[in-house]
């Protein structure tokens, strides 16, 4: 079996005065949609931005594609992708200059970077409004920008936190089906939602997070067991 | 291409789109021309404006003449007194072996009819003397047993001149260079934040010491860009404006070739300092308009050496003053217009001044830039 694509190990981490993050473990597999649920506030974005070295673990450790985050955070970033709610982007750049920006800065080669850029608005759809100033883009619009400028230096680990939960139904069914075509690229796709429905969807494999801590963990189904559906596991596990 | 060079073109590119930004150049640009206008106007019409003196009594002989011609203008009044309070600039009483004066020292008017009447009764006291003298049969020169022949060494035209500018043109090139570039800075620090670009871009593999170096280049560009606009179009309007000098005869200044070199040094040093200084600043903030409150303190900073200039223009302190950023820059700029000159230790201690305060401040923007709670906070 190949190493996991991103581990986890007794992660700890606080901010300010409250303890976020209770030394939780987990591992994430290239190939599989790896949900990461919990209500809000159990610690999955700062799980993700840990994993992302925008945060640094207090302890325990944190490895991507074999590069640990606090020795190598610049090689980490090169492999991983982040789509959040937050869908700022440059106001005053087209949606394509915005995408460029970011291939550059993540490395991709000068004289790669139009047709990547090119490739990524072929992808999404983003032909008919790629030249237009992003202020003047729609949500849905914008959140594909998001993606574009996540996924313009192909990173082998993609992470969505709440990409969702902004946006309407259509642009909302975007989104799943694009983790579900990186999966099928090969790609290790971790998905934090507290919408325990959509994960039970597209998930493989969840971690439920509560209070900063692992409750459960296993494939889809086991974390499921018997209960009707994940929400009625959920509960149980954390009333 | 160098991640220094990205952000710096997609910063400039950004600012450029940014009608805030131009419309504050183009305005600084603009008002200064204007300003200047309007201050050659007032005091050409304040050197050449008639004055009106309301007096009582009788004037002695000839003396109206002198008055009138020293732009003076007489009006019997009942009451000078009175009358100097609104009606009049300064009343006048004539007795016979005296001259009352009546004015009001806050109105500027009554101060410079003061002046002239001072002038003009100084000089017919003089003449009466010396005819009374002669009468007798004695030279008029005892009144003067040590006559002054003054021979100045430079023009008092130019010396006014000089003395306007080292005020003037130090107060915009340091406003300039911090308003400038203020917008953009904090466009590019709190703005990122508040538009929820700043996770994105930190998620690059960019070092961060290169982002913000690429958004200093960038911002000390605007800065530049805006401070040389706003002085080239004052020394334009400045040889198109003749400022009045003294015996009606009017100036027009120039900039020499040392002293526009020295302060374009200046600037360049100056721009490096603020753009850290006002990105460390936006950084600290959550939104642009928070990041503006925090700013606001500078404008003190710009206007306070200035000032120095303007009330002790003869102000020579030791070099130990010339590690103080800012009023460092606005003294060696001052010597260069003034007297043409640079004493070259002052500006090598005001510039390695300079650089270490710019390098305090990038250190200090480069710590908050990496910062947890910058990306917790927000």
């Amino acid at each position: 079996m190949s190493p996991a694509a991103v581990t986890v190990d007794r992660l700890e981490k606080t901010l300010g005065k409250n303890k976020v993050l209770r030394g939780i473990s987990l591992e994430a597999n290239a190939g599989e949609i790896f949900g990461l649920l919990g209500p809000n506030g159990a610690g999955k974005t700062t799980t993700l931005r840990v994993i992302c070295t925008l945060l640094a673990p207090e302890s325990g450790s944190v490895k991507v594609l074999g590069f640990d985050t606090l020795s190598a955070p610049e090689e980490v970033r090169r492999r991983v992708g982040v789509v959040t709610a937050d869908i700022g982007v440059y106001p005053r750049l087209s949606a394509r200059e915005n995408i460029t920006y970011f291939a550059q800065l993540s490395g991709v080669p000068d004289g790669e970077v139009k047709q990547r850029v090119g490739a990524v608005i072929d992808r999404l759809g983003m032909e008919s409004f790629a030249n237009q100033r992003a202020d003047s883009l729609s949500s849905g619009q914008k959140q594909k920008v998001a993606i574009g400028r996540a996924i313009v230096h192909d990173p082998e680990v993609l992470m969505f936190d709440e990409p969702t939960s902004n946006l309407d139904v259509l642009a909302s069914r975007e989104i799943r089906e694009f983790m579900v075509e990186s999966r099928g690229r090969g790609r290790c796709v971790i998905f934090s939602t507290h919408v325990l429905h959509d994960a039970e969807r597209l998930c493989d494999r969840v971690t439920i997070l509560h209070e900063g801590s692992v409750v459960a963990t296993g494939s889809t189904a086991e974390v499921r067991g018997t209960h009707r559906d994940l929400e009625d596991a959920f509960l149980e596990l954390v009333l | 291409m160098s991640s220094v060079l990205i952000v710096f073109k997609k910063e400039l590119r950004e600012v450029v789109r940014d009608r805030r930004t131009l419309i504050a150049i183009g305005l600084a640009a603009l008002a200064t021309p204007l300003i200047m206008t309007v201050i050659s106007q007032l005091a050409t019409k304040t050197a050449t404006q008639t004055y009106t003196v309301g007096y009582s009594g009788e004037i002695p002989v000839g003396l109206d003449v002198l008055l009138q011609a020293t732009g003076l203008k007489l009006e019997r009044v009942d009451d000078p007194a009175t009358a100097a309070r609104q009606q009049v600039d300064i009343g006048v009483v004539f007795q016979t072996a005296q001259v009352d004066e009546y004015y009001d020292p806050t109105r500027q008017s009554a101060q410079i009819a003061d002046t002239r009447l001072q002038t003009v009764l100084g000089r017919y006291e003089a003449a009466k003397a010396e005819a009374a003298l002669r009468e007798r049969g004695v030279d008029p020169g005892v009144l003067h047993p040590l006559p002054i022949k003054a021979h100045p060494l430079s023009s008092p035209i130019k010396a006014a001149g000089n003395a306007f500018l080292s005020f003037f043109l130090p107060y915009i090139l340091i406003t300039m260079v911090l308003t400038g570039g203020l917008s953009a800075a904090l466009d590019s620090s709190a703005g990122e934040r508040e538009r929820k670009t700043l996770e994105s871009l930190l998620l690059t593999p960019a070092p961060r010491s290169r982002i913000l170096i690429g958004k200093i280049l960038a911002i000390s560009t605007i800065s530049l860009v805006a401070a040389i606009a706003a002085i080239a179009s004052m020394l334009l309007a400045l040889t198109q404006i003749a400022l009045p000098g003294a015996e009606g005869a009017s100036s027009r200044i120039t900039l020499t070739p040392l002293a526009a070199g020295v302060m374009v040094w200046l600037a360049i040093l100056l721009a490096g300092t603020f753009s850290s200084l006002t990105l460390a600043l936006g950084t600290l903030a959550k939104n642009f308009r928070q990041g503006q409150a925090y700013a606001t303190p500078l404008y003190f900073i710009t206007i306070f050496p200035a000032s120095i200039i303007l009330f002790i223009p003869d102000f020579n302190p030791n070099l130990v003053y010339y590690l103080i950023p800012i009023l460092n820059a606005v003294l060696v700029l001052r010597d260069a217009i003034v007297h043409n000159t640079v004493a070259w230790p002052a500006l090598g201690v005001t510039s390695a001044s300079l650089v270490v305060a710019g390098v305090i401040c990038w250190l200090a923007a480069l710590r908050l830039f990496t910062r947890e709670a910058l990306l917790v906070r927000s």
